[in-house]
């Protein structure tokens, strides 16, 4: 038997394949869309696998360090390591800041201060891709291949200058922002010091605010073997009278409340984009039924069955569907590391696009095949 | 079996209704018998396009019956078969003012597309369709788009396509209209010769009384009703 579909394509073959890859670019743009949500997903969860701390000690009746402003006392990692289960602790600070790029752009960074010398280390080796980790406790910096310095390069911030001496890649904020690290004391000092004519007028006021700058936003810290990370939490949370998350819970906190919001925006304009894509499909396959109905007309006059001319339709539609996957596919993995913020395209979320992509196809075709059905024979000779 | 390959009886196409009621034919009877070609004049609006649509199972009559070869296809007020696109594909014809070939299928395979749907093989139906393409001298166009063909060439692959399934009867609907006289001639000599040759029941409406004595009988609509003439009326072609 003859295959309708396959002749009718190769009759307007460039037509056909125009199409497709204008539908395709729709999809990549769906594909783009749901990469973006699942990147701010990642992004908000990078910084705490890198520190991969089980437990985070914050400021009691806050959800710091990164949902809520936290402060507490340095020392904190000292006191600590008297609970039994405590192994590590670390102090830590996140602020964010504006920096010059070499290209003279502010770009907005997240930087996250810890102790050179100290238990943990907030970088993870794997993403050190020139340099290396800090050393010394003042002025020097790790930074971003997003903000394109390079080691040795120096960098002005607040009343200092840093020295770059190593550069990561893929570490992030959960916003998205690119991660400078720097020594603790130096976060401090960021974070904490006022200029000397604040320094002033506080004196004058009778507050002697900058005698201690000694505070950090979190202090991190890992479990011995064994211990169960819900009771450490539990027992730090009644007798220090300090707010504490284990790492899920504040992976919880990052992705749920962070970036709830961006991401239910970012869901919502996906879904209007699927709903938008389907409609356009529909709308495409209908027009081109439409443009057959005076062949569709000849081919019920001379007798063929409605069976032949539906599988014709729903067969052209497929094939319209599956060539828009593939260029979908190919016109979002040519264009997703352009964006500035990750975008992460899952093979599985590929594969959900195409059962939408065929569900919407044959839901497409339905409103051809019904033209088809209805179309009168008598009008192939009107 | 019986000798026919059409018969109507009591025929009658009413199209509108109350004010807009327009009434095409009443009660009218008709026969060709098998291996007979018949002409059908009317003026313009006559209704011989209806007729010959509701001879082809497309539109439907308002009364009477219709028989193709023995079968009976209307009964009075339905469809006496459950699928009349199988009777047309099976056993009927058709033959247009335009040659109305799919744009997308080659030329054999517009020739060929009936029969393979009738389930015949690819190889039986290759056969029979490269046979009436050399018989109608087209046989070296097998390949062609019907676009890359002329008018007369397009009009001869639609008369083999028309004749592809071997039909019983064909219904030809001013057949020659697009052609000059000679070509034609030559087309109503083809059909002459199927009569002949494949003792078919014809069909043909026309206007031009050329064509005439190429065909057993006349038949024309007057008042509504098919008679059958021994000669073409005034003003009916």
């Amino acid at each position: 038997m003859i295959n309708l579909a396959y002749k009718d394509i190769k009759y307007s073959l460039l037509k056909f394949i125009v199409t497709a890859m204008g539908v395709g670019m729709l999809f990549g743009i769906v594909l783009i869309m749901i990469g973006v949500y699942r990147g701010m997903v990642t992004d908000a969860q990078v910084m705490l696998d890198d520190i991969g701390a089980d437990l985070w000690i914050v400021q009691e009746d806050t959800l710091g360090p990164f949902a809520e402003s936290s402060r507490i006392h340095e020392d904190l990692k000292n006191t600590l390591k008297a609970q039994s289960a405590i192994d590590k602790t670390a102090a830590m600070a996140f602020l964010n800041l504006q920096v010059e790029t070499p290209g003279g752009v502010m770009k907005r960074v997240y930087s996250v201060g810890y102790d050179p010398h100290g238990e943990i280390c907030a970088i993870n080796p794997k993403r050190l891709v020139e340099g290396r980790v800090l050393q010394k406790s003042h002025y020097e910096m790790v930074t971003s291949y997003k903000l394109g310095f390079k080691p040795g390069d120096k960098i002005r911030m607040g009343r200092n200058v840093y020295t770059v001496v190593g550069v990561t890649k893929g570490a992030v904020s959960s916003g998205g922002d690119p991660v400078i690290y720097v020594s603790l004391k130096d976060a401090q000092e960021l974070q904490f010091l006022y200029s000397n004519a604040r320094i002033r007028n506080d004196r004058a006021r009778g507050l002697n605010v900058q005698a201690d700058n000694h505070l950090v936003n979190a202090v991190v810290a890992t479990l011995k073997p064994g211990y169960d990370v819900n009771k450490a939490a539990d027992s730090i949370r009644r007798w220090k009278h300090l707010g504490v998350f284990t790492g899920e819970e504040q992976r919880e906190l990052l992705t749920k409340n962070v970036i709830e919001t961006a991401s239910k925006q970012i869901g919502m304009f996906t879904v209007i984009l699927i709903a938008v894509a389907i409609i356009i499909v529909a709308l495409i396959i209908y027009t081109m039924t439409l443009e057959k109905m005076k062949e569709i007309s000849i081919m019920k006059l001379v007798g063929l069955p409605n069976g032949a001319i539906l599988k014709m339709i729903v067969q052209e539609t497929m094939v319209m569907g599956i060539l828009a996957f593939i260029f979908g596919n190919l016109f979002a993995h040519a264009i997703w590391d352009k964006f500035p913020k990750r975008v992460v395209l899952l093979t599985s979320d590929a594969w959900g696009l195409f059962g939408v992509v065929v569900a919407a196809s044959v839901l497409s075709s339905l409103f051809a095949v019904y033209k088809a059905i209805k179309a009168d024979p008598r009008s192939a000779i009107g | 079996m019986s000798d026919v390959g059409i018969k109507v009886e009591g025929l009658t196409k009413i199209f509108g209704s109350g004010d807009t009621e327009v009434r095409i034919l009443e009660d009218a009877s008709l026969e060709v018998k098998k291996g007979e070609f018949a002409a059908l004049v009317a003026p313009s609006g006559a209704g011989k396009t209806t007729l010959l649509m509701m001879l082809g199972c497309v539109e439907r009559p308002t009364g009477g019956k219709i028989w193709l070869g023995d079968e009976l296809v209307w009964d009075e007020n339905r469809w006496s078969i459950p699928d009349t696109r199988r009777i047309r594909r099976e056993k009927l014809g058709f033959i247009f003012q335009a040659h109305y070939l799919i744009p997308f299928l080659n030329i054999i395979e517009n020739v060929k597309l009936i029969p393979l749907t009738n389930g015949w093989s690819e190889k039986r139906a290759e056969k029979k369709a490269m046979e009436l393409l050399e018989y109608f001298d087209i046989g070296d166009k097998r390949e062609a788009m019907p676009r890359q063909l002329s008018g007369g060439q397009n009009q001869r692959a639609a008369i083999a396509r028309a004749l592809s399934n071997e039909p019983q009867i064909i219904l030809a609907d001013e057949p020659t209209a697009a052609l000059d006289m000679t070509r034609a001639v030559n087309v109503v000599k083809m059909l002459r010769k199927i009569v002949e040759e494949q003792n078919v029941a014809i069909i043909m409406v026309t206007h031009d009384e050329r064509l005439l004595p190429y065909c057993d009988k006349i038949l024309a609509i007057e008042n509504r009703k098919v008679v059958t003439k021994t000669q073409v009326p005034k003003g009916f072609v």
